[in-house]
């Protein structure tokens, strides 16, 4: 039993905050929101540089072979940067599905996957809106119980505005005459395994988020004075951001653990991605709350930056299942028949 | 990263199912089940008995040295063994204190004399320990014990005066570890010395104090020119703080399985109740069973992270900072749950006079986790101030 990461996946986490808190800016998320995508190829092809656009894509077809333990770090940090790329949807959700899909669809655009130079994105049934639709080089889309590849241009997209600026969210019809690529009992398996890794990106984002509230607040009201001292100083201040240091560190280890699950457990990950999710998008949703009060008027304000990483909170506790849905999976497990509670499966 | 037990483990828990099974029986098993939290009071000498069955078999004190009469068993046995304990309806350990705490403080802290003399008495579920830390003026504020300890020239003894609150199952524990003042000049966590003291001696006064479940599990125990050796202090005078101190970082460490495993019985429980009375069609009481459900998951993926390391990124020790107001916030909110899903009859007694069912006790009992141990309010101090570095609020 061991939840530690490697030293070098922790390097790894390392350069890659690096690289993003220099790059990803508040004031290049703001300056993204007017520009007609949303989002720059040139950093796209930066990421790839780095290795994320490939991390996940086995080595056969180009990439560096790893799993859901490997990016999950890499997640919560473009979290912390409110990251517009869809690379947590390409690494984490829809290059696993697309080496699950295999044959030729997989030889052809893994390998480009890999280099980046496809932008490859997955949606489920629960999405009702696609996030990035309009930059996938490949949509992997699940409706009705069916799954297709549909490339730019054989699909139309509908804009729909999302409350985060940063979103970029399509209405998307399949076309009359789109190849099903799988269906029947494996498209249920890839649905639910797809909904897992999507709900896992969210809850993993939302932890960077949440970290990156508590740092803005933890700055702000030590630079605030009121009553001649720093505001951070008194009790009624400090305890709302201990509430949210408590929600956050709590809710990592779920996270490491659904991680976990969905790389080399399968049968568990349904249960464990519940829960991080729900933990996560809670601790990210507290921060938000505690935030914009500690921060007191200015926290209501378009200047302040604490609304990009709300607003991106607010949007990922909502999608992939939302809280409820979360809920009602942990549920049915606690209250099927012959459920297995209790002391010998306390670790489920 | 590697989250399941290996083949050697498996091993490890069909030892110990087998071992509960044959003798967690007969005399034994009307203690099953019983003990925990809130009912501590419980089949107090069965419950002495069982730690001495236990040790001949040697399971307690699993986690300590082998030289020091342990099993030296990894963090996975120790978190099996506590599981399959739970699970088989071990009762609440009267031995916690000394093996949790005292044991090991004195394993890192005491001298040769010190383990000689105290850990087989704790390893054989013989002696039994309780905490005399917390006084009437000395509360949030630890440091500002007034119990003082002065070494009597005549007879080369400390001499311990002084008064000592809220000390859980004292009635019941042969020994007492104290931190007293050493140096009468000083003040707050400076000069303070952490003394080993015997419970029966004319000098020491247990008075039971009556808790709101109408039962006695602490006391307040007075010091009146109570003796101590003069090698019964660990450490130096003056070193006491950094003892005790020690001492609750143990308290957050391998104990908190053992815990959890006690939740995790009535949170069982509550689930039974829940699907006897209806109350599981509740779909607003199905949410919190969940919630509560996910809550105990998360104490327990977080103590496993926290024991095997994974918080070399600095987290360590924030992770043992919030464990308290976490599960305290969590235990007290389960007690709320336990009664909801009872609905109208929680209020009824079983037994009269005031003999309250297990879910009552337990109920009122959760209204104390978020003040003992250090309160709800001052782990969040500590919390802002010393994890997230936020400045610190003047103390007068």
């Amino acid at each position: 039993m061991d939840f530690t990461f490697s030293e070098d996946q922790l390097l790894f986490q390392d350069s890659v905050r690096g690289f993003l808190v220099n790059e990803i800016t508040p004031e290049r998320l703001r300056a993204g929101w007017d520009t007609e995508t949303g989002r720059d190829p040139a950093l796209w092809q930066q990421l790839a540089e780095l290795g994320l656009t490939g991390l996940t894509v086995p080595e056969e077809h180009g990439g560096l072979g790893m799993n859901a333990v490997d990016f999950v770090l890499l997640a919560q940090e473009c979290g912390y940067v409110a990251l517009p790329e869809p690379l947590v949807n390409h690494a984490l959700v829809a290059v696993p599905l697309l080496e699950d899909l295999g044959g030729e669809l997989a030889a052809r655009w893994l390998p480009l996957a890999a280099t980046g130079e496809a932008r490859v994105v997955a949606a489920v049934e629960q999405n009702l809106v696609v996030e990035d639709a309009h930059v996938a080089d490949l949509l992997l889309l699940e409706r009705d119980g069916q799954w297709y590849a549909l490339e730019q241009g054989q699909f139309s997209c509908e804009r729909n505005e999302s409350v985060d600026p940063g979103r970029r969210l399509f209405s998307v019809a399949v076309p009359a005459g789109a190849t099903v690529v799988a269906g029947g009992a494996q498209a249920r398996i890839l649905r639910s395994a797809t909904l897992n890794r999507g709900a896992l990106g969210c809850a993993a984002q939302a932890l960077g988020l949440a970290q990156r509230m508590i740092d803005l607040s933890v700055q702000y009201t030590a630079d605030r004075k009121q009553f001649g001292k720093p505001i951070g100083s008194f009790q009624a201040v400090k305890h709302h951001m201990a509430n949210v240091a408590v929600r956050l560190e709590y809710a990592k280890a779920p996270v490491h653990r659904a991680a976990y699950a969905a790389a080399e457990d399968a049968a568990a990950a349904g249960l464990a991605v519940a829960q991080a999710k729900l933990m996560a998008c809670e601790a990210a949703n507290l921060a938000a709350k505690n935030s914009i009060q500690v921060h007191g008027a200015m926290g209501y304000t378009w200047e302040v930056d604490l609304h990009i990483f709300m607003k991106k909170a607010w949007a990922l506790a909502n999608t992939w299942g939302d809280a409820g849905w979360h809920k009602q999976q942990v549920a049915e497990v606690i209250f099927a028949d012959g459920a297995a509670l209790g002391a010998g499966a306390t670790f489920q | 990263m590697k989250l399941s037990f290996s083949p050697e483990d498996e091993l490890f828990r069909e030892e110990v199912v087998s071992w509960l099974a044959d003798n967690l029986c007969g005399e034994f098993e009307p203690i099953r089940f019983r003990g925990g939290p809130g009912d501590e009071h419980s089949f107090v000498e069965e419950r002495k008995a069982w730690e001495q069955k236990l040790a001949e078999g040697g399971w307690t004190c699993i986690g300590w040295p082998k030289q020091h009469g342990g099993r030296a068993a990894t963090v996975e046995q120790q978190v099996i063994f506590n599981e399959e304990y739970a699970r088989a309806g071990g009762p609440g350990r009267m031995g916690h204190i000394g093996e949790t705490l005292m044991g090991p403080t004195l394993i890192a802290f005491g001298s040769d004399a010190q383990r000689e003399r105290y850990l087989p008495g704790i390893r054989a579920g013989r002696e039994f320990w309780c905490q005399g830390y917390s006084e009437p003026s000395a509360g949030s504020d630890l440091a500002n014990v007034k119990t003082r300890a002065r070494l009597d020239e005549n007879t080369g003894e400390w001499r311990i005066n002084g008064q000592k609150v809220w000390t859980s199952l004292a009635h019941e524990s042969q020994y007492v570890f104290v931190i007293a003042r050493t140096d009468p000049e000083s003040v707050a966590h400076k000069g303070l010395g952490f003394f080993l003291v015997a419970m029966d001696q004319p000098g020491v006064t247990v008075r039971p104090i009556e808790q709101l479940t109408g039962t006695s599990e602490f006391n307040e125990v007075f010091f009146d020119d109570a003796v101590c050796a003069a090698d019964d202090i660990v450490g130096a005078p003056g070193e006491g703080w950094k003892v005790a101190m020690g001492l609750l970082g143990f308290e957050r460490g391998v104990s908190t399985l053992g815990q959890q495993m006690l939740f995790q019985n009535e949170l069982d429980e509550i689930v039974r109740v829940a699907r006897a009375n209806g109350a599981a069609r509740d779909p607003a009481l199905r949410q919190r069973i969940a919630e509560a459900h996910i809550g105990l998951r998360i104490m327990r993926f977080n103590s496993m992270r926290m024991l095997s390391g994974g918080g070399d990124d600095g987290s360590l020790q924030k992770e043992a900072m919030i464990y308290k107001l976490y599960w305290s916030s969590w235990h007290r909110n389960l007690g709320k749950l336990a009664m909801d899903v009872l609905g109208a009859e929680s209020e009824i007694v079983p037994e009269a006079p005031y003999g309250l069912s297990r879910l009552q006790s337990m109920y009122l009992f959760t209204r104390a986790d978020t003040i003992y141990g250090g309160t709800n309010q001052i782990q969040r101090n500590i919390i802002a101030e010393r994890a997230l570095g936020m400045p610190r609020e003047p103390r007068g």
